[in-house]
């Protein structure tokens, strides 16, 4: 389409509307009460005129910034450079530009507010022209992206691993058939010890399942009253007569989701009976209630426990169990993840100097060598606490032995004796390992 | 005892954001408010957490610039910093008002009109 600004004054666009009156029409009541961003700006990019929209999300009211240049009203991050106008208004002046700078364009950005807030916006820019094809001023159409930049980093979110990192065999095993796990309806029963992920795990099978944008909910079987237990987990179904509403329980509350059940042999064996017939019936009867309810929910459950020594001990029904473990992950302590503890540490490091704006680079070979050869009994939720605590207390680019917790400290003369001179490279992965005094077993 | 002033500058004026300047204004000031020296430097990219560093690097105890995030905003004050944000106007007014006290955040100092 030529779209040159002679072809534009012959078309003459609004010669038939001026015909009905609308040049003389009320254009800044029109404006104002648009449901998006509008600013009128001149040919020097001065702000004339902001509609409500606008004043709400700059903060600023139009006539305290009348006469002000729009990039220090809008604050836009696509003011400061290219601003999308201002080579139009030199087009318009000049001779045309062979690109037609005058032409409308939208572009995203972000705006900062006068409350310090940064707003995620889309600007179009509409030249005004004349009949003659002067260009009179610009309009700045700007459209709040928040709800859909909110929208787009859960969807995001939604797709990953989520925190789970691991790069010995057994992880990288795991973050490799986590999607077809996840993508299944199968029951999942997660295994490891304490502070190994499983929480994580479980909610990274959630977000990556088609179930991610219902509900996630965790239960936690703590020992209260079993009637008690009844109702927090199934629900308790309206009294007539007595005024009293229907409660939702854990499972009614995760309808098309996922149920995280976080500690399964803490549930007494007689709700592990009603779960089991949940399992088998996808239906569950309210506490007090008569009529059964159907219920879509995926159950993910954990235990930090041996299973199979659970059963046997009898805290854990034998046929729960088998209905549970069609899909079993299992996550291995830090200990038996060799190569992964230098690759944990680094990775904690980078979150935790980034969160406390600090330059620290990495560890010094003295401090990797007492970090390699500690077990970390509390997995990786203690060496993630230890990174924390070593670039909280560090003041350098390296963080070094005095760093430390002094529980790894006094592991100095055990770990000297195995680790590398302090002048060598770091110790190799998977190399035998000093166990502390605290080890299991 | 003298102090630093940093004004984050966009050509002559103060830079509209502060996460996005690429150039700065340092001026030291001696204790009777007399300029010392005056220094302007090209920083190699735009980057609020960059410039924060380069603030406490320096030794600034004021900064006067446009619209600025609350985190770099709360993060500079609780290193105690005077912070001038929201500032709309020449670079050379702004501090020209300050050595006066006479400036406020959130102050503009373009020639309004009567336009809205």
């Amino acid at each position: 389409m030529d779209n040159t600004l002679a072809s534009r004054i012959s078309q003459a666009p609004f010669a038939g509307l001026a015909a009905t009156g609308l040049d003389r029409a009320d254009l800044p009541r029109i404006l104002r009460e648009l449901p998006f961003g509008v600013a009128v700006v001149d040919r020097d990019r001065r702000t004339l005129f902001m509609n409500k929209v606008l004043e709400r999300l700059t903060g600023y009211q139009s006539d305290e910034v009348a006469g002000v240049p729009c990039r220090h009203v809008l604050r836009g991050s696509f003011c400061l450079h290219a601003c999308p106008r201002l080579a139009c208004a030199k087009g318009a002046k000049g001779a045309p530009a062979p690109a037609d700078p005058c032409a409308a364009e939208s572009r995203e950005g972000t705006l900062i507010n006068r409350h310090r807030r940064k707003v995620h916006v889309r600007l179009t820019s509409v030249p005004v022209l004349d009949a003659r094809g002067e260009h009179l001023c610009t309009l700045d159409v700007i459209e709040d992206l928040t709800a859909l930049k909110e929208l787009e980093a859960r969807l995001t979110r939604t797709a990953g691993p989520g925190a789970i990192v691991g790069r010995c065999s057994a992880m990288e095993h795991l973050l490799r058939i986590l999607p077809a796990v996840a993508g299944s309806d199968a029951t999942v029963l997660l295994t490891g010890e304490s502070g190994t992920g499983k929480d994580l795990l479980a909610e990274a099978l959630h977000r990556a399942s088609p179930r991610a944008r219902e509900s996630f909910v965790r239960v936690n079987a703590t020992p209260m009253p079993e009637a008690l237990l009844d109702v927090e987990l199934f629900g308790q179904a309206g009294v007539a007569g007595e005024n009293s509403s229907p409660r939702p329980g854990k499972f009614q509350l995760a309808q098309n989701g996922t149920l995280y059940l976080s500690e399964i042999a803490d549930m007494p064996l007689a709700q592990q009976g009603r779960l089991l017939r949940l399992l088998d019936e996808k239906a569950v009867v309210p506490a007090g209630g008569e009529r059964p309810m159907r219920l879509n929910v995926r159950v993910v459950a954990a235990t930090g426990r041996d299973p199979e020594a659970l059963v046997k001990a009898g805290l854990l029904r034998e046929d729960l169990f088998h209905r549970l473990n069609a899909v079993r992950l299992h996550l291995p302590p830090v200990r038996e993840r060799g190569e992964d503890v230098q690759f944990l540490l680094t990775h904690f490091l980078g979150i935790y100097a980034a969160k406390f704006r600090k330059q620290v680079l990495g560890f010094s070979e003295a401090a990797l060598a007492l970090l390699s050869a500690y077990d970390y009994p509390g997995n990786v939720r203690e060496l993630r606490n230890m990174v924390e605590y070593a670039a909280m207390v560090c003041a350098g680019d390296q963080i070094l032995p005095e760093h430390l917790p002094p529980h790894v400290r006094a592991l100095q003369p055990l770990a000297a004796s195995s680790a590398p001179p302090a002048d060598t490279t770091a110790p190799k992965h998977g190399t035998a390992r000093v166990k502390s005094a605290r080890k299991k077993g | 005892m003298g102090k630093n002033i940093l004004v984050t500058l966009y050509r002559s004026e103060v830079s509209p954001r502060f996460d996005l300047a690429t150039e700065v204004l340092l001026v030291t000031i001696d204790a009777d408010g007399r300029e010392v020296r005056r220094q302007e430097l090209v920083l190699a990219h735009a980057s609020a957490d960059d410039l924060c560093d380069l603030i406490l690097d320096r030794e600034v105890a004021v900064l006067i610039t446009g619209g600025m995030e609350e985190e770099h905003y709360h993060y500079l004050r609780w290193k105690r910093l005077e912070v001038l944000d929201r500032v709309a106007g020449l670079a050379a007014e702004a501090l020209t008002r300050y050595l006066r006290g006479e400036l406020e955040s959130g102050d503009i100092l373009f020639p309004r009109g009567e336009h809205a």
